[in-house]
């Protein structure tokens, strides 16, 4: 009896080594929390267009497609540095359907930032108040989210896109 | 040059180490040797510290290190807490600390040669995992590969005088109970008479007053320079250090009540085990980056890992050990319904119900995302509502623990204590009924009242006063009761009477603060040396000739573009006035206003339990 009481201490040991060694080998980063939208529907919204106000994109109009939403914002320099990749992604993926929200942006910066750097999506959507970032659980700029024909968020990414990640990981999905 | 200096005595100070440990079974050393080479590396440990200190400290961005981390514009007291303001210059403290306490064990005289010698060949043991650990890992004697002539600056959030001492004096605590967990083994292969007892206790004092005075700068710090107002978050990496430290409490009380009882016996090996394994597992969650906070610094997967392992080896040795040796011999428990044995086990029992609340509040969130992939986060109202209520009974024992008796159910004068008791929540009552009552800070306020009384009157009524060192030693369990009685005081008042004021106000506006006018003078922005500040002035109770100026605002770090907040605090005994500066809106500024009562009891209780611990240290 008096035996297993001594074993405890060793048994919840093994079991946080255990629990603490797949966190850090699951390469895991605390700064980037998994999605709880991941297979979720994409959240409801309603945005209109940077170019033209009278023009709106509504969650419905994006059924039956592969959608890249991506956030971006002209304030933000890692946003400048994954730009050009969605020129890539379009090359590669014409089907695939490129929404960009423009997020808590002053719209004239927005549009200079795309003239200059290019538009590589199909369509821009104003999100001024970041009323919808806020419905998507953005954390922080850039991040991307991939929808599936059936309305799902089947992919989720924080931070700035790489080849690498473009390659393996959303590449396999498309 | 500092660089390969410090590099070279890291790994000699190793190697040394290496030698002793294999030389136990190879060689038999006299202790006069064994001792002067402990030494020796312990001294070369701090060299390798020292010259590192010294590439910051002349701006050496020839290290790497330095380069990241350093920057030369930073005032000098900077530059040299920059050492330990980084992961792997703090790994290094971390070591240099740890051959502190080696060395001056090393000196410890009353203890038999062998158990000594055999303590520090674990502590050996420590020194090769930690110093690999670095060599490996984190090696802060990098050389640069470019040519550079300015780094790239300390997060500024770090550059506080605070936060400068705060690091060496919570690793003091952390790395004091490597020794504590030494003896425990030590004395387990040896299973010798009860002297390690002794020895035991000194260090674990030691270990857990620098360990107290640790946790509270950095609550203080955080408590000036977060910007909130509070005190304490249950932050994760707060967690980690106060579960030592509770741990720590029990065995401070263990060791002091022992007379030679088996189960009491085991349960302070097992205690000088918990001690160090959950300062390494807290210096594995801080350093792995499982956590984030203002501790983690950028960290990769194999240094987890590694540090993961040592916890594992450390650990699961020392309970293997535990297991496989047992303490033997001696007295049988000597339990009745209330005497100081009951009650001691009592206190210890809640203390590790706490602090294993406390361990499952910190790793459920890694096991629910491991199981699940999703993300909770453990916070406040989880601790609050579970570790509070699980000490509270511990609390209202202390008050009358230290004068129970060891053979009886008898209390001495227990009919003073009763009534004192019964008029003190009567004035409690018809306190909190003339503010708005809140049953938590009632009870706050009784049982932090009650114990300063109680232990007030054990002193005048068991006691006679005599003003010498000695009385002040006798006296002691109850001045550091008194003064955990004054610091619930304090938390109870700081966290259930606060009040907050918001302000939209221009310059030169007038408004009322806690019954006095105050002046909203001016906004100055100056550039310092590192920084850029903005400061807005506030004049408090300008009707009085003297009024006291109160300066709140931000400061704004070029070099690493941040923005940290200084709060303005006007401390007055029985109260803090907590000015923050928010944003600047339609030429209107945002104010809060914090009026925190009793904070600086929090304070002054803790600096009360640390006294008590260096008294305690004294007393045989």
């Amino acid at each position: 009896m008096n035996r297993i009481f001594i074993l405890i201490p060793l048994i919840v040991l093994l079991i946080i080594c255990i629990f603490s060694l797949i966190y850090l080998l699951s390469g895991k980063d605390p700064n980037k929390p998994p999605s709880a939208l991941l297979n979720k529907n994409v959240p409801s919204f309603e945005s209109s267009s940077l170019y033209n106000s009278n023009k709106v994109i509504k969650t419905k109009d994006i059924k039956n497609k592969k959608t890249l939403i991506n956030f971006f914002a002209s304030w933000c320099s890692p946003c400048k540095i994954e730009h050009p990749l969605f020129f890539e992604i379009r090359k590669k993926h014409p089907e695939l359907y490129l929404l960009g929200f423009n997020h808590k942006d002053a719209t004239l910066d927005a549009k200079k930032y795309l003239e200059e750097d290019g538009n590589p999506y199909h369509f821009v959507g104003v999100d001024s108040d970041g009323l919808i970032a806020l419905e998507f659980g953005v954390f922080g700029l850039p991040e991307t989210y991939l929808i599936d024909e059936n309305g799902k968020i089947i992919y989720k990414f924080m931070g700035p896109l790489t080849k690498d990640i473009l390659i393996n990981e959303i590449g396999p999905l498309l | 040059m500092s660089s390969l200096v410090g590099f070279l005595s890291l790994i000699l100070a190793i190697g040394i180490n290496f030698y002793l440990l294999l030389s136990r079974y190879i060689l038999r050393f006299k202790n006069q040797r064994f001792n002067f080479l402990i030494r020796l590396s312990s001294l070369l440990t701090l060299l390798s510290f020292f010259s590192l200190m010294y590439a910051y400290v002349i701006s050496d961005f020839s290290n790497y290190n330095v380069f990241q981390n350093s920057h030369s514009n930073k005032p000098l007291i900077y530059k040299i807490s920059g050492t330990w303001g980084n992961h792997e210059g703090s790994m290094l403290l971390w070591l240099s600390i740890l051959s502190i306490f080696s060395f001056f064990f090393s000196f410890t005289k009353n203890t038999e040669d062998n158990f000594q010698k055999l303590t520090l060949i674990i502590q050996t043991f420590l020194h090769i995992l930690f110093g690999l650990f670095i060599v490996f890992t984190s090696n802060p004697f990098l050389v640069n590969s470019i040519l550079v002539n300015e780094g790239l600056g300390l997060n500024p959030i770090l550059q506080d005088p605070g936060l400068a001492v705060h690091p060496p004096i919570l690793y003091a605590g952390y790395v004091g109970y490597s020794i504590v967990f030494s003896i425990a083994v030590a004395g387990l292969f040896q299973n010798s008479d009860d002297e390690w007892l002794h020895v035991a206790k000194k260090w674990s004092l030691i270990s857990w007053t620098f360990l107290t005075g640790g946790i509270a700068l950095g609550s203080y710090w955080a408590y000036y320079e977060l910007g909130w107002g509070g005190w304490w978050f249950w932050d994760p990496v707060e967690n980690v250090s106060l579960m030592p430290w509770i741990a720590g409490l029990a065995l401070v009380h263990s060791l002091m009540m022992v007379r030679g009882e088996q189960a009491i016996k085991k349960w302070i090996v097992f205690l000088s085990i918990l001690c160090f394994s959950l300062s390494v597992f807290g210096t594995f969650l801080v350093r792995s980056g499982i956590l984030t906070s203002v501790h983690s610094f950028a960290s990769d997967a194999s240094r987890g890992i590694f540090i993961l392992l040592i916890f594992f080896i450390v650990t699961g040795f020392g309970f293997l050990v535990f297991l496989l040796k047992e303490p033997k011999k001696s007295n049988s428990l000597n339990l009745l319904f209330i005497n100081k044995v009951s009650a001691l086990v009592i206190n210890n029992i809640l203390m590790i119900i706490a602090t294993f609340t406390i361990l499952l509040g910190t790793i459920y969130p890694i096991i629910i995302e491991v199981l699940y992939n999703k993300r909770i986060s453990v916070g406040g109202p989880y601790f609050n509502s579970t570790v509070i209520p699980i000490m509270i009974p511990g609390f209202l024992l202390m008050s009358i623990a230290p004068i129970l008796s060891w053979q009886t159910n008898k209390i001495k004068n227990s009919k003073k204590y009763v009534l004192g008791l019964i008029i003190l929540s009567f004035l409690v009552l018809i306190q909190s009924y003339f503010l708005d009552f809140n049953s938590w800070g009632f009870v706050g306020l009784l049982l932090g009242l009650w114990i300063i009384l109680a232990s007030i009157i054990a002193i005048f009524s068991s006691y006679n006063f005599k003003f010498n060192f000695k009385f002040f030693q006798i006296i002691n369990p109850h001045i550091a009761h008194i003064g955990v009685g004054i610091a619930i005081v304090g938390i109870t008042c700081s966290s259930v009477l606060q009040n907050e004021l918001d302000f939209n106000l221009n310059v030169g506006d007038e408004f009322n603060v806690d019954g006095k006018r105050v002046l909203f003078k001016e906004i100055e922005t100056t550039n310092q040396t590192n920084f850029q500040s903005l400061r807005g002035k506030f004049l408090f109770d300008i009707k009085k000739d003297q009024s006291q100026k109160i300066e709140a605002g931000k400061n704004y770090y070029p070099v690493s573009k941040m923005i940290t907040s200084e709060a303005g605090i006007l401390h007055k005994w029985d109260r803090d006035i907590y000015f923050i500066l928010g944003d600047q809106k339609n030429n209107e500024w945002y104010i809060k206003v914090l009026i925190n009562p009793f904070v600086s009891f929090i304070w002054l209780g803790v600096i009360i339990m640390m006294y008590s611990g260096l008294i305690a240290v004294t007393r045989r």
